[in-house]
C-alpha cells in the first residue's frame, strides 16, 4: 500500500509516496538519488548503509518506511551539519583510514554518534561501536587509528575552546 | 503490495490478525526482513505493535521484574536493574548483534523468534511470558511456551523474570564463528544454588542457533549433589547426552553438543576440557633487530605520509560510485540466474515479460551478434546460456525496466524450461570416469606436471619425512561494493560501459568479441571501484548492461543484491594439497612432492593460472633438490571460481610453511634455524630454473623475523588459564606480474591538460589500494612538480592507454616505469615550451612545484605556472609523453615463470580457546621487502588489508555449498573478520633497498599481505597445542579433538 510518509532528511521537510514496506536505503538510493549512503548486504549485517535516526546509528536497510514516519534521518551527506564529524572526518582523513571506501560513510555515521556520546572513547569502545561495520579493505587498524585522532582533534579543540578551528 | 496496520491496542492487533494466516506481527522489524530476505515468508499483511501503550515499559517489583516486550536490546542494555541485577542477561544482549541493530531489536522478537540469543538466558532465569490471544491473557512459563505449537494469533507482551536468591555459580556463554555480530553456534546458560555445600537447585538451558530447551535430566543429576564432589565428566557426558543441535554449514551437531557441554561445566565449575598442554618446543630466542627496516605508519613515517588524494570525498559520502551514478530515465536491470546448478535448457520463453508494462527489453543469448563466450584464459563461459547452465549464478536473460520493481516482476515472468542434469559436486569424483560431463571437452581443465632430480632416491635417503594434506577454503572476496554499473550508448554512437573492474582494455576486448562490435565503439569505464581482489577482474554484469543498453538506446543501470553477487561472483578454488617433503639428518631439505586438486567450479576464468602459480611456489623461497609435483584443475557445478588475492601462491606457503615447521620440529631444530639452513641463495635461479631480478631479500626477512619482539610476548597458558597462547612465523615469497606466458603490456602517458593540471593516465584502475597517491607521489618525484599538479587518471580506455592488468601485484612497477621513462621526456617539452614563450634558453629552466623556473634562482619564483604555460598553448602543442613497454618477463617458457618477486614474513601471535576450540589472532607482524616504498599509507593499507584477509582465510570463512547452492548467502552467514577479530596489534615494517644492477624498481604488494597468513597461525597453533590444522578454516572441532587426545 501505498501512502504518504513524512520524515525529515537531513533537516528537511520529506513527504514520500512510497509503499510503507519499502526500505529506507531503497528509497535513498532509488528514489532521492541520494546516493552517500550505501547498500553492501542489503541485511543489516554490514553498515554500509548506516545513517542517524533520531540521533541514534540504525542500518537504513532494515527500516522499513513506516519506521520511518516522523523521524529524524541525517545521512553521511547530512553529517556536515553535526559538529562531532569535523573531528571524525579529519582524524579518519589523516590516517588514510580508508581504501575502496565504499564502508566510510557508514563508519563515518557510526564514529560521529560515539564521538558525540562518549567524550574520549577508547579502543575498546572503538570496537565495541564498530562491531555493525564491516570494511574488507583494511583490516580496520587504520579506523581505528583515525577515531582515536579523531579523538584526540575534538579533546585539543575542546581545550583551545575554538570549536571551528578545524573547519 | 504490503499493507502496514498500526493497531493502538492489543486486542485491535489480534483482530487484525485473526483468521489471517499471512499477517506478521512486527516489534523492531529486524526479524522480519531477514525472513524476507531469505524468502522464507512473503506475507501480504504486517501488523506493527509500535502504537500499542505499554509494551515499552519496564516494571520493577519486589518480587519480579516485567519487561514489556517492545523494549529494545539496547534499552534493556542500558537499563540500571540488567546491568546491576541481571549481569548474564546483560552479556548476552551485548553478544547480540551489533549496536545499531539492538537499537531496532526488541525482547519480544528475539524470544518470540525461538532461536534467539536470549532464549537459553531466560530459561534459566526461570522466565515466564505474559501472552495475548484473542479474548484471554495468560502468564505461562517461557518452558511451556517453547513447548506448545507456534500460534501467529499470539502477541508476546511481556518478559517476567521473578526474583530469585543469588545462584552461588552462573554461567553463560554464546559460542559463534566470529568474536562479534555472530550467529549462534550455541549458547549456554546455567545457575546452580548451593546450600551447606549441597546443590539445592539449578538451571540448565541451550538454545540460540540450536532449538532452546533446558536440560532437566542433568539438573537432575546434580541436585542434592556436593558441589565440591559433583562428577563433572560425568556431568559432561550427561550434557552431551542430553544437547540437541543440528548440523548446518559451518559446524556440527557433535561439536555443538561438546562445546556447549564443555561451556557449562568450565563457566560452573572451573574445570576445562582435555589435557593441560605443555610445550615442547624450544622457544625462539630473539635475535637482534634489523637496522635498516622502517616501521610503517603515519606516526613513524614523517614526511613520507601523505593523504590519498581520493580519501576526504570518499570519507564525506561525495564520492560517486559507477554503481551510484542516476541520470534522469536511466533504466534499471537484473539478470535472471540459472537457480539450477546443472540443467540443460529446453527453451527460454521472454515473451511475457516482454509484454509488462515499464519493460524496456529482455535479452537473451538472441541477442548475442558475436562469439557467446568469455574468459581471461578460455572463452567457456556464456554471456548468455542458451543450451547448458552449469552453476546456480549462470546468466540466461536479463530485463532492463524502468525500476527495481518493474524488473525484479518480470524476471519471473521469464519462463525457462529445464532438463536437470547430475550435479558434480567434488573435484575428486568430478575426474572419475563416467561422471557427468560439465563440459564437453570434460571435466579435467588442466593437468600440470614438473619434475627435477630423483625423488624417489631422496626420500628413501631422507632422515625425516613429512607427508600431510593441507584443504584450503572457497574464499569469497566479499568486496563491500558489489558488482555494478551501468552503460549507454552516446551521440557519438560509442556504446560506455561503466562497471568496476580490474582491466578495463580487456573487458572492452572481451566485450567486443561478444558483442562483434570493434573496439573503438566501446569505451569501458572500470574505476573508482568499492574493492575487488581478484573478484572482478573478470567480467561480470558488463555482458548484461551493453546488450541492454544497446537494445534499448537509453541509460540503463545495475548493481547486484549481495545475494546474487555471491551466487554468480568467482571465489577462490578450493584445493586439497598432498605433501611430502623430507630433509636430511642436519635439517637440510631433500625431496618434496606435491599432489594439487583444485576446484574450478563451473568455468575456468583464471583458475588454470593460479594452479600454474600454486605449483610455481610449491618449494615456497627453499632450495629443495629433488621435486615433483602435479597437478590438476576439475571442472565441477560448485559455483565458479578466479582469481583472488594470493593467487594460489598463500595456499601453497600454508601447506610449505607448516611442513618446514614440522620437519623444523622432527629434527629438534628452531624453526628459524631450520629454514637459514634451506633458503635459497640469492644470485641463484629460480624454481623452475629461470632468470630471476637480482634483488633477494630473503636472509633479512628471516633476520627480520628473528628478531621481531612477537617472540618475548607471553605464550603457553593464559593468565586466566582459559587459553593455550603460541607464537609462529611462515616466509613470504610471491611473484609479481603475469609471468613469461601470458602478454603483459604496460604503458602510461603524462601530459599537460589544457587546465594547467599534469595528467597521468594510466589503464589501471583504482580498487582502492591508493593507486592515484602512488601516480601522484611518483610522477611529482619524477617531474620535479607538487604534488597538486597532479590529476592521476585510471580505469577508462577512452582518458589512458593501456597499461595492462591491476591484478598480480604488477600495478606498482606500472606506475614506477612509466614516470620513470615518461616524466623526464615531458619535463622537457614543458621546459622547451616554456622557453619558447619566455624567450630564454631551454637549460636555463627548470619544472618545479607550480610551473617552471629559473634553474639557478633558489627562490623557487616561477617564471611561468603551468596554468598560464597551457593557455599559451594551442591544444596540439600542449606537451605529452607516452611509454609503452611490456612487463618484465623471466627466460623460461616451459611453464609460467616470474622474473621478480617481492619477499617477506609473516609473524603471528594466537590464542587457542580451550572450551570452544577457536583460534584468536592476538598479534600480527609483517616483515616486507618490496623496494621502494612508493606510498607509506597505501603499503601499509595493503599489508594491514591482506593480514585480516589472510586472518579470514584461515579461522572464518568459506563458501558453502550443498548440491551445487550456496549455504552461505550473505554475510550473515559468510563471515569476514569483524573490527572485533582484527587482532590487537599488527605491525608492518619495510625494507626498501634494491641491489644496485636491479633495474625493476619497487615491487607491487597487493598480495604479499596474505602470502604467509596462514601457515603463521597454523604454526602458532602448533607451538600453542601440539597440533597442526591441517585445514582452512580452521576447525575448532580438530582442535578440541586435538587437545583431547593427549589427555
Amino acid at each position: 500500500m501505498t501512502q504518504a510518509i513524512r520524515f525529515s532528511l537531513n533537516g528537511t521537510a520529506r513527504e514520500l509516496k512510497v509503499p510503507a514496506s519499502s526500505r529506507l536505503i531503497d528509497v535513498l538510493r532509488d528514489e532521492l538519488d541520494a546516493t552517500s549512503s550505501k547498500k553492501a548486504c542489503g541485511i543489516g549485517r554490514c553498515g554500509a548503509c548506516m545513517v542517524l535516526r533520531n540521533g541514534t546509528p540504525a542500518n537504513a536497510c532494515l527500516l522499513m518506511m513506516w519506521q520511518v514516519e516522523g523521524a529524524d534521518i541525517v545521512t553521511p551527506e547530512g553529517l556536515d551539519a553535526v559538529p562531532d564529524s569535523v573531528f571524525v572526518r579529519q582524524g579518519l582523513t589523516e590516517e588514510n583510514a580508508f581504501q575502496c571506501g565504499y564502508c566510510a560513510p557508514g563508519f563515518t555515521v557510526t564514529l560521529t554518534a560515539l564521538l558525540r556520546d562518549v567524550a574520549s572513547p577508547t579502543e575498546a569502545d572503538i570496537r565495541e561501536a564498530l562491531s555493525g561495520n564491516l570494511c574488507r579493505c583494511t583490516g580496520y587498524h587504520s579506523i581505528i587509528r583515525g577515531a582515536l585522532r579523531a579523538a584526540d582533534l575534538k579533546q585539543a579543540d575542546s581545550r583551545a575552546g575554538a570549536p571551528d578551528s578545524l573547519a | 503490495m504490503m499493507e502496514v496496520l498500526h493497531p493502538s491496542t492489543l486486542e485491535e492487533a489480534l483482530a487484525l490478525a485473526a483468521g489471517d494466516e499471512d499477517t506478521y506481527f512486527v516489534g523492531g522489524g529486524t526479524l522480519v526482513q531477514l525472513d524476507w530476505a531469505r524468502g522464507l515468508r512473503l506475507t501480504d499483511r504486517i501488523v506493527s505493535l509500535g502504537r500499542i501503550e505499554g509494551l515499552r515499559d519496564i516494571e520493577a517489583r519486589p518480587d519480579h521484574i516485567r519487561i514489556g516486550a517492545l523494549t529494545t536490546l539496547a534499552t534493556l542494555e542500558r537499563h540500571v536493574l540488567v546491568a546491576e541485577k541481571l549481569p548474564m542477561l546483560h552479556t548476552a544482549i551485548k553478544g547480540i548483534a551489533a549496536p545499531s541493530v539492538r537499537g531496532m531489536g526488541t525482547i519480544g522478537g528475539n524470544v518470540g523468534g525461538r532461536r534467539g540469543c536470549l532464549v537459553p538466558v531466560l530459561l534459566a532465569l526461570d522466565a515466564q511470558l505474559d501472552v495475548a490471544r484473542t479474548g484471554f491473557r495468560q502468564r505461562v512459563s517461557l518452558v511451556d511456551w517453547l513447548a506448545m505449537p507456534r500460534d501467529p494469533d499470539c502477541i508476546i507482551e511481556a518478559v517476567i523474570l521473578p526474583a530469585l536468591p543469588e545462584p552461588e555459580r552462573y554461567a553463560y556463554r554464546k559460542i559463534g564463528l566470529r568474536a562479534a555480530f555472530t550467529p549462534g553456534v550455541i549458547g549456554v546458560a546455567g545457575r546452580i544454588w548451593v546450600s551447606e555445600g549441597r546443590v539445592t537447585n539449578c538451571r540448565l538451558a541451550v538454545g540460540g542457533g540450536v532449538a532452546a530447551m533446558r536440560l532437566f535430566e542433568v539438573e537432575a543429576l546434580l541436585t542434592g549433589e556436593v558441589l565440591d564432589a559433583v562428577d563433572w565428566p560425568q556431568a559432561h557426558d550427561a550434557l552431551v547426552e542430553a544437547i540437541k543441535g543440528p548440523e548446518d554449514a559451518h559446524r556440527s551437531t557433535r561439536y555443538r553438543r561438546k562445546v556447549a557441554a564443555n561451556a557449562l561445566v568450565h563457566g560452573l565449575s572451573g574445570r576445562f576440557p582435555g589435557r593441560q598442554v605443555s610445550r615442547s618446543q624450544p622457544a625462539h630466542a630473539p635475535a637482534d633487530c634489523l637496522a635498516d627496516e622502517i616501521r610503517l605508519g603515519r606516526a613513524v613515517s614523517g614526511e613520507r605520509w601523505h593523504v590519498r588524494p581520493d580519501g576526504p570525498a570518499k570519507i564525506a559520502g561525495r564520492l560517486t560510485y559507477l554503481t551510484d551514478v542516476r541520470e534522469e530515465g536511466m533504466l534499471v536491470a537484473r539478470i535472471l540466474r540459472a537457480g539450477v546448478p546443472h540443467a540443460r535448457i529446453i527453451d527460454i520463453d521472454t515473451s511475457e515479460a516482454e509484454a509488462l508494462p515499464g519493460v524496456a527489453a529482455v535479452v537473451t543469448h538472441r541477442d548475442i551478434k558475436g562469439s557467446n563466450g568469455f574468459g581471461i584464459v578460455v572463452q567457456d563461459q556464456p554471456a548468455m546460456c542458451s543450451d547448458k547452465v552449469r552453476y546456480v549464478g549462470d546468466a540466461v536473460a536479463a530485463v532492463a525496466a524502468v525500476n527495481a520493481e518493474v524488473a525484479a516482476l518480470a524476471l519471473t515472468r521469464i519462463k525457462v524450461c529445464y532438463e536437470p542434469l547430475p550435479v558434480v559436486t567434488d573435484a575428486e569424483r568430478a575426474l572419475d570416469p563416467g561422471t557427468e560431463a560439465v563440459h564437453s571437452s570434460g571435466n579435467l581443465q588442466s593437468e600440470l606436471h614438473f619434475e627435477r632430480g630423483d625423488v624417489a632416491e631422496a626420500f628413501a635417503d631422507a632422515a625425516h619425512v613429512i607427508e600431510a594434506e593441507y584443504n584450503t577454503p572457497r574464499q569469497m572476496h566479499g568486496f563491500m561494493e558489489t558488482e555494478g554499473g551501468y552503460a549507454f550508448v552516446d551521440d557519438a554512437g560509442m556504446l560506455n560501459v561503466c562497471a568496476g573492474g580490474q582491466h578495463g582494455r580487456r573487458d572492452q576486448m572481451q566485450l567486443s568479441r561478444i558483442l562483434d562490435l570493434p573496439l573503438e565503439k566501446i569505451r569501458v569505464v572500470s574505476s573508482p571501484t568499492g574493492g575487488a581482489f581478484g573478484g572482478k577482474d573478470e567480467l561480470t554484469v558488463q555482458p548484461a548492461l551493453a546488450l541492454l543498453a544497446l537494445k534499448t538506446g537509453k541509460q540503463v543501470r545495475i548493481q547486484l543484491e549481495r545475494a546474487e553477487s555471491v551466487a554468480a561472483g568467482t571465489k577462490s578454488s578450493p584445493m586439497r594439497i598432498r605433501m611430502r617433503t623430507a630433509c636430511d639428518a642436519k635439517g637440510r631439505l631433500v625431496a618434496q612432492q606435491v599432489d594439487l586438486l583444485a576446484d574450478a567450479g563451473a568455468y575456468a576464468s583464471l583458475s588454470p593460472a593460479v594452479v600454474e602459480t600454486a605449483l610455481e611456489h610449491a618449494c615456497g623461497p627453499y632450495d629443495v633438490p629433488s621435486v615433483r609435483s602435479h597437478a590438476r584443475l576439475a571442472y565441477t557445478n560448485n559455483g565458479t571460481c578466479g582469481a583472488l588475492r594470493g593467487f594460489g601462491c598463500n595456499q601453497m606457503s600454508y601447506a610449505v610453511e607448516c611442513q618446514v615447521d614440522r620437519l623444523a620440529a622432527a629434527c629438534g631444530l628452531d624453526p628459524v634455524e631450520f629454514r637459514a639452513r634451506n633458503l635459497r641463495k640469492a644470485g641463484t635461479r629460480g624454481y623452475l630454473g629461470q632468470a630471476v631480478a637480482p634483488t633477494e631479500r630473503l636472509n633479512e626477512m628471516l633476520a627480520a623475523a628473528a628478531a621481531d619482539p612477537i617472540w618475548k610476548k607471553p605464550r603457553g597458558i593464559s593468565a586466566d588459564g582459559a587459553e593455550y597462547i603460541g607464537v609462529g612465523m611462515g616466509m613470504n615469497y610471491q611473484g609479481n606480474g603475469l609471468g613469461t606466458l601470458p602478454p603483459d603490456p604496460g604503458g602510461g602517458e603524462l601530459r599537460l591538460a589544457p587546465d594547467g593540471m599534469i595528467e597521468a593516465a594510466y589503464g589501471l584502475d583504482e580498487l582502492g589500494q591508493g593507486l592515484l597517491a602512488a601516480i601522484r607521489n611518483t610522477v611529482a618525484a619524477e617531474l620535479g612538480c607538487g604534488y597538486a599538479d597532479i590529476r592521476p587518471l585510471a580505469g577508462d580506455t577512452a582518458k589512458a592507454p593501456e597499461s595492462g592488468s591491476t591484478t598480480a601485484s604488477r600495478g606498482t612497477y606500472v606506475v614506477w616505469r612509466v614516470a620513470r621513462e615518461a616524466a623526464p621526456r615531458l619535463a622537457e617539452e614543458l621546459v622547451a615550451a616554456a622557453a619558447r614563450l619566455l624567450g630564454r634558453a631551454p637549460d636555463s629552466l627548470v619544472v618545479v612545484p607550480g610551473g617552471v623556473a629559473e634553474r639557478a634562482s633558489n627562490s623557487g619564483e616561477l617564471l611561468i605556472s603551468f596554468g598560464d604555460l597551457a593557455k599559451a598553448l594551442a591544444p596540439h602543442e600542449l606537451p605529452r609523453a607516452e611509454t609503452k613497454f611490456d612487463f618484465p618477463t623471466s627466460d623460461y617458457f616451459q611453464g609460467n615463470a616470474r622474473l621478480i618477486f617481492a619477499f617477506g614474513a609473516t609473524l603471528a601471535r594466537v590464542a587457542v580457546d580451550r572450551v570452544t576450540g577457536q583460534v584468536r589472532v592476538l598479534d600480527v607482524s609483517q616483515h616486507t621487502a618490496a623496494g621502494p616504498v612508493l606510498d607509506h599509507a597505501a603499503y601499509l593499507g595493503q599489508i594491514e588489508g591482506a593480514s585480516v584477509q589472510g586472518v579470514g582465510f584461515t579461522t572464518m570463512e568459506d563458501a558453502v555449498l550443498l548440491e551445487g547452492e550456496y549455504l552461505t548467502w550473505n554475510l550473515d552467514t559468510y563471515m569476514i573478520p569483524s573490527i572485533r577479530d582484527a587482532p590487537q596489534s599488527m605491525a608492518v615494517f619495510a625494507l626498501e633497498g634494491l641491489e644496485a644492477d636491479d633495474a625493476f624498481g619497487p615491487r607491487g604488494v597487493g598480495e604479499l599481505g596474505i602470502g604467509a597468513v596462514t601457515p603463521a597461525i597454523a604454526n602458532a597453533v602448533a607451538d600453542a597445542i601440539g597440533f597442526w590444522p591441517e585445514r582452512a578454516p580452521i576447525e575448532p572441532e580438530r582442535i578440541l579433538d586435538a587437545l583431547e587426545r593427549a589427555s
